[in-house]
């Protein structure tokens, strides 16, 4: 036989692969659902009270930059007001408030992505001034004591800089009486301001960070550090030992360019601490930004675009057609007997939230009280229509009874029994009562146990997180999910039920 | 094993419900010409036209509203059958024997009242028994008296009926199907009654299948199932055979029963017979239907040419011969 479903297919097939192409290659979308890189679950949180009438606390935030990608903040404000305000790349948390008597916990969560070797800045930063800390004979003295550096390539220049900080002057220092000078600026100066000092002298760009190491754990203060750019990236330099930080170190900046990273007025600050866990998050939740502040035609048109409210419907909507898929696949592949095509799928929607123990033990106690009734029913000899609405309502006074017995168990699973598609349910009833009748006991049974087996398979299916991950990235993998169900379509092999129903065919010669 | 046993299938020419729906029904059944057949009233005027033989129409309940005047109408008539027009798979037909109390008395002896009756005929028209569950009309129809041909192989009175598939109007395959006690004393497979097969050639039965089963008896009777002669078989098979020219259905099953007085009569048309023919049978209809098609062209002319094809190729009793010819 010709096969006609074949070209629709493949070209279904090719529309998807290509977008999803473009999708990765272009717009660099992950390829697969876990995340590269690392994440952490970050946690700032702190106690106040307030000892004037009007109080204050600023609290650095990481930002998104230097290979930093901050998804998911959430804040616990209490009664405190609570905004965000930004400062060139810093970010601070402000929690204002007046009046306030009593203590009070303030909480910052976010998830932040720290994606290996990445470098926000492709050009060298502007060199900046010079600590203000400094006089202008100060500056001369320290423009004197770099000056024999000033021809080296940077990044000598920068290791020149981080050894005389540590002392050790190497192969060219500058005289003695400029080096005794110096190091009594330094002894006056702060460690850090010295060090900013020298490179600024040194025409290297560097400023002062504070920040956290990205390390499991809890933090009470934030550390000082100091970013150096030299050979086209930032350098971290420790300002109290001059020891330049190894690569696998991870930091997290939090205030940059020497901003303070807590500031308070009219409080009082206690038990403040930062801790930060590793966890593994799907890659859709990291380029949720990514996605929403992208100019690209597909990105404007991704779901991800869509009110949040809205998401958790089209992450199971979209899985809707696999589990039409398989419901396909169950009946015409296997052979599996349901009641009709699509009540399976219902079913497998309400188990989300009934759970599959208590949505199959529903569906089933219903099915039975059903049938009882049903069986009462045929001997009133009631019209067809009124006969369905009558069991309608005690599907409905069924669903009402769980509702209020899960109310008084505390059992979840039983209140959200009205979630249950229950005019399928009720035609169900109906169908199962006439296949008892017409086809036994048995084939009744059968169809029922088919049904639940469907739902069970299909709800396991949409409730794989990692696949509604996929399917919402990509949701061109629907045309691939209908060629598959074209190809499907045009299975005209045998069913493995019929190994069984025709059994004396295969055996006999 | 599991391609094992697909393979051993496909050698034995068994048909599958898959390929049935798409190689035969699709390919062959246009769906404008279902009604025809999903419609009894429809394939009764049809078959009159064509002269082929039916169960004589008394009347046909179309609402609600006529319930009442039924007694009215059926007040000259000592028996009959009420079935649904659009019925699938024998259900909701009653036969009435008799009188009883003002009511009726069903063929199984059990007494009806006329308000059980009317309850019944209102379930009709609701549709409980119809295809897609849409409204329905109920046909009171004459009632069959069974040639006694199968008399040793009934339950009680049950009445067997003989199923015949037409492939591009020549007819492959039959089986008469007989009642048990299972059944309700009703010829249908799925609920206990035996299905055996026919020699296409000669119209004798071979053994039967019960519920998946060969058998060589009857399960209520326990007479041997194998070699009754079915009287008037060519007629049944011509029958069958222009049942495709007058519905357009290229793929079909055609329902008979014999009546000892009038010989066999068209029950109903199907334009989805069942596969379990292939069990009564213990042969695979893909081979009958692929030999079919390798036919000569001018064999499908008349149904005269195409009843003594098929009596000539589809013989012997045994599968073997069949599935020999076919890889010559």
């Amino acid at each position: 036989m010709k096969r006609p479903g074949f070209l629709p297919a493949a070209v279904l097939f090719l529309v998807t692969c290509l977008l999803i192409l473009y999708r990765i290659w272009w717009l660099g979308y992950p390829v697969l659902p876990v995340a590269k890189g690392q994440t952490w679950q970050l946690m700032a949180s702190l106690f106040v009270t307030p000892h004037q009438e009007q109080g204050l606390l600023s609290l650095a935030l990481p930002s998104d930059y230097i290979g930093n990608m901050v998804v998911e903040e959430r804040v616990l404000s209490g009664k405190y007001a609570f905004y965000i305000r930004t400062e060139g790349p810093n970010r601070f948390g402000v929690w204002s408030g007046e009046d306030i008597d009593r203590p009070e916990e303030l909480t910052y969560r976010a998830m932040i992505h720290s994606l290996p070797r990445r470098s926000a800045a492709v050009q060298s930063p502007l060199l900046g001034p010079y600590p203000s800390a400094l006089s202008a004979d100060e500056k001369t003295l320290t423009e004197a004591v770099t000056r024999k550096w000033q021809a080296l390539p940077q990044t000598p220049r920068f290791q020149a800089v981080a050894g005389a900080l540590k002392g050790d002057w190497g192969d060219s220092p500058p005289e003695g009486e400029a080096q005794r000078r110096w190091r009594m600026v330094q002894q006056k100066l702060d460690r850090a301001d010295a060090a900013l000092a020298l490179f600024r002298a040194s025409n290297l760009p560097a400023r002062l960070v504070e920040g956290l190491q990205l390390m499991e754990g809890v933090q009470s203060l934030p550390i000082k550090w100091i970013d150096v750019w030299a050979g086209g990236s930032w350098n971290h330099l420790n300002p109290e030992t001059g020891e330049v930080y190894p690569p696998d170190v991870s930091l997290l900046p939090l205030a940059v360019g020497g901003l303070p990273a807590i500031e308070i007025s009219g409080l009082e600050l206690s038990d403040l601490r930062w801790s930060l866990r590793r966890q593994v998050v799907s890659q859709w939740k990291l380029f949720y930004e990514h996605i929403t502040n992208s100019s690209h035609f597909l990105d404007r048109w991704s779901l991800l675009q869509l009110p949040p409210e809205f998401q958790g419907t089209f992450r199971i909507l979209l899985l809707v057609p696999i589990g039409a898929l398989i419901i396909s696949a169950l009946r015409n592949v296997v052979g599996l007997p349901t009641f009709g095509i699509f009540m399976p799928l219902l079913i497998a929607l309400a188990f989300r939230s009934t759970g599959t123990l208590y949505g199959v033990a529903i569906f089933c106690g219903v099915l039975l009280v059903g049938y009882g009734a049903r069986f009462f029913l045929d001997k009133l000899h009631l019209l067809l229509v009124p006969r369905l609405s009558v069991i309608l309502t005690l599907v409905v006074a069924c669903f009402t009874l769980l509702a209020l017995m899960g109310n008084k168990l505390g059992m979840r699973e039983l209140m959200a029994v009205g979630l249950v598609p229950f005019v399928i349910l009720t035609m169900t009833i109906e169908r199962f009562f006439i296949l008892i009748e017409e086809s036994g006991v048995g084939a009744a049974a059968r169809t029922a146990l088919g049904s639940v087996a469907v739902s069970v398979i299909a709800y396991g299916l949409i409730s794989w997180e990692p696949l509604q991950f996929t399917f919402f990235i990509y949701p061109e993998l629907l045309l691939t999910v209908a060629a598959l169900q074209i190809l499907l379509g045009r299975y005209t092999g045998y069913r493995l039920s019929e190994l069984y129903r025709f059994q004396s065919l295969r055996k006999s010669s | 094993m599991i391609f094992g046993g697909f393979a051993r299938l496909r050698e034995r020419g068994v048909l599958g419900m898959n390929y049935r729906n798409a190689g035969y029904i699709m390919a062959y059944n246009a769906r404008s010409s279902y009604p025809l057949v999903d419609d009894k009233v429809q394939t009764k005027k049809l078959a009159e036209k064509f002269g082929i033989p039916i169960p004589r129409l008394y009347t046909v309940v179309e609402n609600h509203g006529s319930i009442a005047r039924l007694p009215e109408v059926l007040a000259d008539l000592g028996e009959f059958v009420v079935k649904p027009a659009r019925g699938a798979g024998g259900s909701g037909i009653v036969l009435i024997r008799g009188r009883r109390n003002g009511g009726f008395v069903t063929q199984s002896g059990r007494e009806l009242s006329l308000e059980a009756f009317n309850y019944h005929i209102a379930s009709i028209l609701s549709g409980i028994f119809s295809l897609e569950g849409a409204e329905d009309a109920a046909i009171i129809e004459a009632l069959i008296h069974p040639d006694q041909v199968f008399r040793s192989v009934t339950f009680q009175e049950g009445v067997p009926d003989v199923r015949i598939i037409a492939y591009r109007g020549v007819p492959v395959m039959a089986m008469v199907r007989l009642p048990t006690e299972a059944s309700d004393g009703k010829a249908n497979l799925h609920r206990g009654a035996i299905g055996a097969g026919i020699d296409m050639g000669s119209g004798v039965t071979l053994d039967a299948v019960h519920n998946s089963r060969i058998v060589r008896t009857h399960p209520d009777t326990g007479n041997p199932v194998r070699g009754i002669q079915l009287p008037h078989w060519d007629k049944m098979l011509m029958m069958a055979s222009v049942a495709t020219d007058m519905t357009g259905l290229g793929y079909l099953g055609a329902d008979f029963v014999l009546d000892r007085d009038i010989g066999p009569v068209l029950l109903e048309l199907n334009a989805r017979p069942g596969l379990a023919i292939q069990l009564a049978n213990q042969s695979g209809l893909r081979l009958r239907l692929d030999r079919t098609d390798g036919a000569p062209p001018d064999m499908f002319l008349s149904a005269a040419s195409r009843v003594a094809w098929a009596k000539e190729h589809f013989t012997g009793g045994s599968s073997a011969a069949v599935s020999a010819s076919r890889n010559p």
